[in-house]
């Protein structure tokens, strides 16, 4: 059995810095357990920008405005507690990055640089050319590397031990042996990231933006809390769904359907292309079921009118994107594109200091929930979410880590989880996981995506409970143990399951709009009946327990949200 | 007086040949052929994880982020490391005028399994050569409540490396790792010449004893790690600049003190460096193998090897080469 007095699980911007922070004290045992190599996480793909009230760019931008554009952007759903600490303390983590070597790019003083972002009143967002994830992540591993932090890389969590009040441990299967181990913690950080997956080949997200931690806990009786909300992007690449950025739109681009019709002119006639990321995309969706896509159910952004030298000059970064990954030249004919599922504000449910239900559990990340989003992320707060909320979960774990003794554990769910993946094993035929995925993504993205009513949701409720039974006669054909990816799939699959299942539920049962949760059948929000958060338990009959729990509010009113 | 879009899309059935090995179960590495309708914008990870969700499932590769940012999914296609997932498969086909391609995994690392090859070893090269920012008090406040102040221009010196994704292509085509595989390889030093090139930073000199410990002038300068580099990250001009880092600071009484004077001592003899030579002055005869193995990339690429350095007369000619060079490389760190 392998010990440690902390261990983390994912290494993202949220599982890093949990790391760093915990690391401070020397004496302590911290161990990183992560699904892939620590720099393929997927906060390396942020491109945009971390935002920070560090009044570089205009002098009058303060932490209290970010405080209320956060608030704002959450759709009111965002507990006012969690988003006064995380802008409030933005600035102090940006600087920490700074000083530890990330790149940011710089002002003509030699400052950090921001840009304007969507849904901000002021220009806050700190950027790095295009890869400010990308050289955030990098620079939190070096850190990591030099404050001798302990990697388990290619290491899958398979289940969260606890004795009903205090953590236990993890199991975890490393990828590279095929065995499965219990490892005994006194703390355990989830930072698994999201679960835009859920949606399949309809997300930005990762191949491996499966939602596991969230999944784990959930089966082990943790609340998990707002899973309901997903933001769309809508401009991701119709094969991948990649993101196509705002900048292709910002610069001229022309948004057209099958018919080749600028079908912006129908719901945004004055900012047509430019209007804000969620009517964008419901416009796209409503082109879509009102059958004026093209083949493929695809519409386009078309850029062949800004002429050859516009593209290569302004745009040469999408258009290199759109000829890698979509095999399509934008300077020659229109970018095929679909609304994409972006990112996951809901998650595992914790206080603010990144604790969960369950004394020495904590989550942080894109997989916890505190919530500083509510039912709408704005550009740029969840790679600040990660460092805040990474950093008080390491400090918090830490202290309880040093304050407690471990809680006996035995080798039970070890046995149960071998025993398990013995049995996919077993025998040859079955349903396919590529078949229930491609099934799950493409109903979540009909019935559960841009456009939600009751009915539909009804379905897919239903739907998805064949998937899971399905799942049930899944057998892994590859019979190798050792890095065995059939089987890393496999467990993903049964997550997403349970998580798409948590969402179609919540969804249905918030019979409202708010945020990035549009209910065709309750169009207006609905302060009275639902300001309210959505706490989901895994229920005695194996299905979705929901509650609700009030929103913190300490300073601002619920108002309309225009822009 | 809108048209209607049809987008053009063409496909090939095309032969995707493809190396497996699994060392539980085989003695040797095998080829394995797979008929996979290729269509416009399909990339070489699409194809495989067509092949994996419909032929094959046992198929073993690594990707993730499938948009060319995490690294993980670097193979070799028809010989060139790529990353698959920004690999369209069409050009390749049309490109060859073939209807067949082959996929291998990376060079000078182990194979786990099929396209998976164990990294480890370079993460540990890499971990040794000291690749964070030790902070420098003079440039990093202590306290938070104030940034470091940088320069555009200081930035721009070491920001191209950044974009490294630590994705292992040159790592595989580097005809110095090839020959000794003890070399740091291509991307764990242009990581280190990141750091030292960083104004905020104060632990060059460490982290130079690693660099130069660690191989810094064994590299042919063969430059097939700027080639193959899908970030343009170009660690052969960052081992260069590096090396006259190494000179400018002195290193005495190292590893590296031989190179250094190998260096400096074929300036003024030739008014040129030896670089063809260097491994062998370095490491003596074991530099061989990686002249022979630069000497064959050039000539698979129709271009003569050679050992002799022109020379040219008298200390002036020699004296305006090192100023050309000093101007060439001011030039040189300001590119990005
Ligand atoms: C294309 C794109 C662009 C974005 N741009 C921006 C932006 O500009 N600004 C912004 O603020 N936000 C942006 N975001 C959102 C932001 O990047 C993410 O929300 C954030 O990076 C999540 O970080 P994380 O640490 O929570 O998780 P991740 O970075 O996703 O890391 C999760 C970690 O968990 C590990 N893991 C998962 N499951 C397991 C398991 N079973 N066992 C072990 N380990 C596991 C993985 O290996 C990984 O290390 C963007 C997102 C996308 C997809
Ligand atoms: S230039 Fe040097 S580091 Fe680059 S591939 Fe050649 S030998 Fe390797
Ligand atoms: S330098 Fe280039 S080729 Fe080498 S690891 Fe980095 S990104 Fe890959
Ligand atoms: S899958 Fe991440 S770089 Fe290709």
């Amino acid at each position: 059995m392998l010990t440690y007095d902390i261990l983390i699980v994912g290494s993202g911007g949220a599982g890093l810095y949990a790391a760093l922070e915990s690391r401070m004290e020397e004496d302590l045992q911290v161990g990183v357990l992560t699904k892939v190599y620590p720099t393929r996480s997927h906060t390396g793909a942020a491109q945009g920008g971390v935002n920070a009230a560090l009044a570089n760019l205009d002098p009058t931008d303060t932490w209290q405005d970010h405080w209320f554009d956060t608030v704002k952007g959450s759709d009111y759903l965002a507990d006012q507690d969690a988003a006064e600490i995380m802008t409030r303390e933005a600035p102090m983590v940006v600087r920490e990055m700074e000083h530890w070597g990330c790149p940011f790019s710089r002002t003509d003083e030699g400052k950090i640089a921001q840009r304007p972002f969507g849904g901000a009143s002021k220009p806050r967002a700190c950027f790095s050319a295009d890869k400010v994830g990308h050289v955030m992540l990098h620079t939190l591993y070096e850190q990591g590397i030099r404050h001798g932090v302990n990697f388990l890389n290619e290491w899958q969590v398979l289940s969260l031990m606890h004795d009903g009040r205090r953590c236990q441990g993890v199991t975890a299967i490393n990828t590279q042996t095929g065995r499965v181990h219990t490892i005994q913690a006194k703390s355990v950080i989830l930072a698994t990231g999201g679960h835009g997956r859920i949606y399949w080949t309809r997300t930005s997200n990762a191949l491996g933006n499966t939602g596991d931690g969230t999944a784990i806990a959930y089966r082990a009786g943790l609340p998990i809390k707002d899973m309901e909300f997903i933001q769309f992007h809508p401009t991701g690449l119709r094969r991948t769904g990649i993101l196509v950025s705002e900048g292709a739109r910002g610069e001229g681009g022309y948004l057209l359907n099958g018919l080749g019709e600028r079908f912006m002119s129908r719901y945004a006639p004055e900012k047509m292309e430019l209007g804000p990321r969620d009517l964008v995309s419901r416009s796209c969706e409503t082109e879509v079921r009102e059958g004026r896509a093209g083949p493929e159910g695809e519409v386009f952004l078309d850029l062949t009118h800004l002429g050859r030298e516009r593209i290569l000059e302004r745009l040469p970064q999408i258009r290199e994107l759109c000829i890698e990954f979509e095999g399509v030249d934008p300077i020659e004919e229109p970018i095929p594109i679909k609304p994409t599922a972006h990112y996951s504000m809901g998650g595992i449910h914790t206080d603010l200091n990144g604790q969960t239900s369950i004394e020495g559990i904590y989550a942080a990340g894109e997989a916890g929930c505190v919530s500083v989003h509510g039912a709408n992320r704005l550009g740029g707060n969840s790679l600040l979410d990660i460092l805040i909320f990474g950093r008080r979960a390491g400090k918090h774990a830490l202290e309880y880590a040093r304050n407690n003794s471990f809680t006996p554990v035995d080798t039970g769910q070890e046995e149960a989880d071998t025993q398990m993946i013995a049995s996919m094993m077993e025998g040859d035929s079955g349903a396919s996981i590529a078949d229930i995925r491609r099934a799950m993504g493409n109903l979540m993205a009909e019935k559960v995506g841009v456009y939600r009513n009751g009915k539909d949701l009804e379905s897919a409720v239903s739907e998805l409970a064949d998937l899971q039974e399905q799942f049930k006669t899944v057998r892994i054909q590859d019979k190798t143990k050792a890095f065995n990816t059939e089987l890393v799939s496999a467990l993903e699959l049964k997550n997403m399951l349970d998580l798409a299942e948590v969402v179609a539920v919540g969804a249905r049962e918030r019979k409202e709009s708010r945020g990035a949760h549009t209910r065709e059948d309750h169009p207006e929000r609905d302060d009275k009946n639902w300001l309210a958060h959505t706490m989901t338990t895994l229920g005695d009959d194996g299905r979705p327990k929901l509650d609700f729990s009030p929103v913190t509010i300490t300073e601002f009113e619920p108002k309309a949200r225009t822009y | 007086m809108s048209e209607k879009i049809t987008p053009v899309r063409k496909s090939i059935l095309a032969n995707i040949r493809i190396q497996r090995f699994t060392p539980s179960e085989h003695k040797s590495a095998y080829f394995d052929n797979f008929k996979v309708k290729v269509e416009t914008g399909m990339t070489v990870l699409e194809a495989l994880r067509l092949i994996k969700n419909t032929q094959d499932s046992s198929l073993t590769f690594r990707a993730f982020c499938r948009s060319k940012i995490c690294g993980s999914c670097a193979v070799r296609v028809n010989g060139k490391p790529v990353l698959a997932c920004s690999t369209q498969l069409m050009p390749i086909l049309e490109d060859f005028k073939k209807d067949s391609v082959s996929i291998k995994p990376l060079k000078n690392m182990p194979v786990l399994r099929d396209l998976v090859v164990d990294i480890e070893p370079v993460i540990e090269k890499l971990s040794k050569m000291h690749p964070y920012l030790m902070e420098n008090r003079e440039r990093i406040p202590e306290t938070l409540e104030q940034e470091s102040i940088m320069s555009k221009q200081e930035h721009s010196r070491f920001d191209y490396i950044t974009d490294c994704i630590l994705c292992g292509s040159c790592y595989s085509a580097c005809s110095a790792v090839d020959a000794d595989p003890s070399y740091a390889g291509p991307l764990t030093l242009g990581k280190a010449y990141r750091f030292s090139a960083d104004v905020r930073d104060s632990f060059q000199g460490e982290r130079m004893q690693a660099a130069v410990d660690q191989g810094l002038w064994s590299c042919a300068q063969c430059r097939k790690c700027i080639n193959v580099c899908p970030k343009d990250t170009r660690p052969a001009v960052s081992i260069q600049r590096m090396r006259k880092m190494s000179i400018d600071d002195g290193i005495h009484d190292t590893a590296g003190s031989r190179r250094a004077k190998a260096y400096t001592g074929d300036v003024a003899k030739y008014g040129q460096v030896n670089k063809p030579m260097l491994p062998v002055i370095v490491n003596g005869p074991k530099g061989w193998a990686a002249i022979e193995a630069a000497d064959n990339y050039l000539k698979k690429h129709g271009i003569e090897p050679t050992r002799q350095v022109c020379t040219l007369g008298g200390q002036s000619s020699t004296q305006k080469i090192y100023d050309k060079v000093k101007e060439l490389e001011a030039k040189g760190e300001n590119k990005t």
